[in-house]
């Protein structure tokens, strides 16, 4: 029952027989089950950590790190089995994955520029830094919790 | 977003089995709904013909404005009615011109009109194929695009005005309609028709990749490509790669504008009124927009710089020089494109670090772009050349691209653009390397395969006088606009004689007006030649009148839907065996001789 | 795989596909292509937004809500649920398409449904979250009074916590009644709405239990218009998907398919599905885990 062949397509792709397919599809499925279990725990830890008095920056951000990874991580499953990318020609395989790598400078120059956007405004904006800026949990003195009155 | 797949599959390959034949189709769907490429091409071409024509109507009477600011014109009274009241052009009414004058030739003329014409016209015909891999979507495409039009013309008669924030609809000029009378509603339209638009290109550009890379007949491998298919494949990653980040932004854009969000707004008062508005950034908006607009810049070159390619080589009956250069530089420079973007953005207050990385990427372009150029220059060098209007054309294209390039190197540098940036020099750099240079390319496409259009020629002496008087003219117009942007003149100033600085020019710019009126005469001359030679021309008796290589001289004289009679023929060489052991032209189907040279 | 006829083509030389792919199958890899470009534009403007502020809520206290579970905090429950249907789906949809390989009518049908049941299941997920941020009030401190507001477009009650007790008290007695009765009623069970309402402003301020309430600040607005932006996106997408996928369940039952001798199509809805899933697993890092 294989299609009738489309002119261009000249090699037909077998299709693994019904055990090693739904075995293949199975592990997938679990694994990508269980990344994502790990990625709920480790938000649940970023969770109290936050609800701590003075959560480490650093360690939040490395849970963070590892998350993206894990999802990066999925999504290389997915695209890979789902998908069937990882059964194409290596042609095919280099065709999607290369025009992705543009992202990296995508994301480097917007999230750079978020931050330097941040920066200029906290050093020339004073409102605005002393609005949004986080304060310490300090129940006597807290300066920044008076009442807003509207921008200047 | 589910057209991609709503598609019957074998659509393309309908034509594959009964393309032959051809059978009797009713005036709809041969000439409206048209699945055959060659028309869809025509299509393409003729919407954005009349599209040049607003736009260019556009540019004359905002230069009339800018040439004679203290003159009154009553006859734009009666046109314009209060848009020109008592025959002066308004402040809102110029800034809707200038606006959609750039919005229209961009959007419409240059990336539809070009390479929606020729991208549907050459690819199937050059690459041997009977049609688009997806004949259906490739009219959905066209007719998107039709959609995206419709939108754009009908937001030109709502009383409020049409879209007036500049092409580039920077937030909050574009947000607010407290900014100007065209953001009030006349931006919904402009955003909705881009929308529009996007999902044509989209649908083109996905359709030219899938043809160029699937459906090449027997033997084109991609180095036997013509540089004009490469370079429309180009132009196709770049639509399908950055179109996207526009239709992000715009949709951002209309929540900013109708539901009340703050992707792009913050911190601003008006009239004493303190917006809701938060947090955002105005600076994301151009972000996301030169994310797609710098590529738009390739866009809309890539597919002239293509075609000059083969037109230089097949008039000047010489191979073209370093192909293997020149498909490098191509590709050097679709990437380079997506890198750049933020050098349009050097003042807004963007990091200067970041600025010195882009800075860096954009002065790069200049290598790709000299290879080419040098290219062209070396496949005109003792060549046996005639003098076609298309050959003239595609001189003038690499010309203008030289002289346009050069200004290009002094804008990529932020601390030289710091001082130029937003003057009359940036009008004139981009308008000769972009504008008029991708228009040449046009140009030269149009008289070269019109024969192949429309089985007949143009009118060669109206050529002549369209290529003279448009090439002077577009150095009488642009050249002096160097001179008021380095002496700090801006752009997009309705009336400059309230600064003293800034009114050196007065005379100059009446004849950059008069000038302008004359080319844009000259162009009304050429649609008339184009049209009365649709139906009057002098008929083409000969196959292949410019004695080229490429498959498409292969086709009958009037090729039917299915392009060729018989069989699609096999293709044995590349594109550019012309003058080889002492023969004009080899075409591409002839097989490679036993005796032959190496080239 | 005949791993040898693949290494000895030679694939570019044209007259086939250089990919071995027939070309819908490739015209659906490159929209999604350019569609991962349009959700990457939105996600990198949205990280762009983020970086730019000093403050961000933590999702954790944003989304903690679940269906028929009242007040209580479960950070994260709710949309785990979510993205388990959408794994789920993904691996139905699997199913089909290998069920089309073999040209199994009934199964690609049986699985099919399963698809769209998950897809119609992460909708009813997604309306019932939008409804409740939305509608679901929240006191914030803002302009010398305290306001109730939900989670809109244009507003976000998930500001920095307020911990300056006077600039509360003093903000009380510059609230509206109704606002005094929303927020009495949301922590004090024992009296009725009606019976509130009828109460004087003094005696709600009295009954106001400022330690318990958490009154925050107003957050970044842009919060809301990119939650609702982007998962609003993406929700088109999973509809038009159960869309898309209803019209080929329909054809596979019409026989179109078996007919037609492949069930291409079916592949092609299965790439746009697990595209959508892929797109899901961006969105849920991005706004629910970081």
């Amino acid at each position: 029952m294989e299609h009738p062949a489309f002119e261009e397509v000249t090699v037909h792709h077998e299709h693994q027989d019904d055990a090693t397919f739904k075995k293949k599809v199975r592990k997938t499925t679990i694994l990508l089950s269980v990344i994502t279990i790990i990625e709920l725990a480790i938000g649940l830890i970023i969770y109290t950590m936050h609800k701590g008095e003075s959560p480490s920056e650093l360690l939040v951000l490395m849970f963070k790190g590892v998350v993206c990874i894990l999802t990066l991580a999925k999504a290389y499953y997915i695209v890979s089995i789902f998908m069937h990318l990882g059964d194409e020609i290596r042609n095919m395989i280099m065709t999607i994955v290369v025009p992705l790598l543009l992202f990296v400078w995508f994301i480097i120059a917007f999230i750079y520029e978020g931050n330097s956007y941040k920066n200029l405004r906290n050093t020339y904006d004073k409102h605005f830094k002393e609005t949004t800026t986080p304060v310490k949990h300090h129940k006597a003195e807290a300066p920044a919790a008076e009442p807003k009155s509207g921008k200047e | 977003m589910s057209e991609a797949i709503s598609v019957h599959p074998g659509a393309g390959h309908a034509v594959h089995h009964d393309g032959h034949g051809h059978h009797h189709q009713s005036f709809v769907s041969k000439y409206i709904f048209s699945q055959d490429h060659k028309t869809i091409a025509k299509q393409f071409l003729i919407t954005g013909i009349i599209w040049a024509i607003i736009g260019g109507l556009f540019s004359v009477l905002f230069r009339l404005q800018l040439g004679y600011p203290e003159q009154s014109f009553p006859i734009l009274e009666t046109f314009f009615g209060n848009w020109a009241k008592g025959g002066q052009i308004q402040p809102e009414f110029y800034y809707a011109l200038i606006t959609m004058h750039g919005t229209v030739l961009v959007f419409f003329v240059l990336t539809a009109g070009l390479s929606g014409t020729f991208a549907n016209f050459l690819i199937p015909l050059q690459v041997g194929a009977r049609d688009m891999a997806s004949p259906f979507l490739n009219m959905l495409s066209y007719w998107f695009f039709f959609l995206a039009s419709v939108i754009m013309l009908a937001s030109l008669f709502i009383s409020t005005g049409p879209a007036s924030g500049g092409w580039t609809i920077y937030p909050p000029l574009s947000a607010l309609g407290q900014a100007s009378s065209g953001s009030i509603r006349g931006m919904d339209f402009w955003l909705i028709s881009m929308a529009m638009f996007i999902v044509s290109s989209l649908l083109g550009g996905i359709n030219y990749i899938t043809t160029i890379l699937n459906m090449r007949t027997k033997g084109m491998s991609m180095t036997r490509l013509p540089l004009t298919i490469w370079a429309l494949f180009f132009t196709a990653v770049l639509g399908v790669l950055s179109f996207p980040v526009l239709l992000s932004g715009a949709i951002l854009l209309l929540f900013d504008r109708n539901l009340g969000t703050s992707f792009f707004l913050s911190d601003i008062v008006v009239n004493g009124e303190i917006l809701p508005n938060e947090g955002g950034s105005a600076i994301l908006f151009q972000h996301l927009f030169w994310f797609l607009g710098h590529p738009e810049v390739y866009i809309i070159l890539l597919p002239a710089m293509g075609m000059v390619s083969e037109i230089l080589s097949v008039n000047s009956r010489k191979p073209i020089f370093g192909y293997m250069a020149m498909l490098g530089s191509l590709f050097a420079i679709t990437i380079l494109a997506f890198l750049v973007w933020a050098h349009h953005m050097f003042v807004t207050g963007l990091n200067p670090f970041l600025g010195s990385i882009f800075v860096l990427l954009t002065l790069l372009i200049a290598v790709p772009s000299a290879i080419k150029v040098f290219n062209w220059l070396t496949t005109l060098w003792r060549g046996n050349i005639r003098f076609t209007p298309a050959t003239l054309f595609a001189i003038g294209f690499v010309s203008l691209f030289i002289s346009g390039g050069l200004t290009g190197i002094f804008l990529g540098n932020s601390t030289i653009d710091i001082h130029l940036h937003d003057t009359m020099f940036v009008v004139a750099h981009f308008h000769i390397v972009m504008g008029v240079a991708s228009m040449f390319g046009m140009f030269a496409g149009i008289y070269h395969w019109f024969p192949k259009m429309f089985g007949r020629y143009l009118n060669n002496t109206l050529g002549y006088i369209h290529f003279w008087v448009t090439m002077i003219g577009a150095y009488l117009i642009f050249w002096p606009m160097h001179y008021q942007g380095l002496a700090g003149i801006p752009r997009r100033y309705l009336d400059k004689r309230g600064w003293v600085s800034f009114n050196d020019f007065p005379e100059l710019d009446k004849m950059i007006t008069i000038v302008s009126i004359i080319v844009f005469a000259v162009q009304l001359m050429f649609v008339f030649n184009f049209f009365y030679s649709i139906f009057k021309g002098r008929k083409v008796r000969n196959k292949n009148p410019w004695g080229a290589n490429t498959l498409e001289w292969t086709t009958p004289l009037r090729p039917g839907h299915g392009n060729w009679d018989g069989e699609i023929p096999e293709v044995h060489r590349w594109a550019y065996d012309y003058g080889k052991d002492g023969r004009e032209f080899i075409p591409q189907t002839e097989e490679i001789g036993e005796n032959e040279s190496k080239h | 795989m005949a791993t040898t006829t693949v290494h000895q083509t030679k694939w570019w030389s044209g007259g086939k596909s250089p990919f071995n792919m027939e070309y819908g199958k490739l015209m659906m890899w490159y929209f999604l292509m350019s569609d991962a470009f349009t959700f990457g534009a939105f996600l990198i403007s949205y990280g762009s937004i983020r970086f730019s502020q000093n403050f961000w809520p933590d999702p954790n206290v944003v989304f903690n809500a679940f269906p028929g579970a009242g007040h209580a905090n479960l950070p994260l429950a709710f949309v785990s649920v979510m993205t388990f249907i959408l794994i789920i789906s993904s691996v139905t949809m699997v199913l089909a398409v290998h069920a089309g390989h073999k040209g199994d009518k009934q199964g690609v049908m049986k699985w099919m449904v399963w698809t769209i049941i998950g897809g119609l299941a992460f909708l009813g997920c997604q309306a019932w979250e939008w409804h409740h941020l939305i509608t679901g009030e929240h006191a914030v401190l803002a302009n010398g009074q305290i306001e109730m507001i939900g989670q809109t477009m244009g507003g976000n009650p998930w500001g920095n916590i307020v911990h300056d007790n006077a600039a509360l008290t003093a903000a009380l007695n510059n609230t509206s009644h109704e606002t005094l009765v929303q927020l009495v009623h949301s922590h004090d069970h024992s009296h009725t709405a009606t019976e509130l309402a009828a109460m004087t402003d003094v005696q709600l301020r009295g009954m106001v239990d400022l330690a318990e309430m958490h009154i925050r600040e107003k957050g970044p607005i842009a919060f809301g218009g990119y939650f609702f932006g982007i998962t609003g996106f993406h929700g088109f997408h999973v509809f038009s998907g159960v869309v898309i996928n209803i019209i080929m369940l329909i054809m596979t039952q019409k026989d179109v398919f078996k007919n037609r001798g492949h069930y291409l199509m079916i592949e092609k809805a299965g790439l746009y599905w697990h595209f959508v899933d892929l797109v899901w697993v961006f969105v849920f890092l991005c706004f629910y885990l970081i």
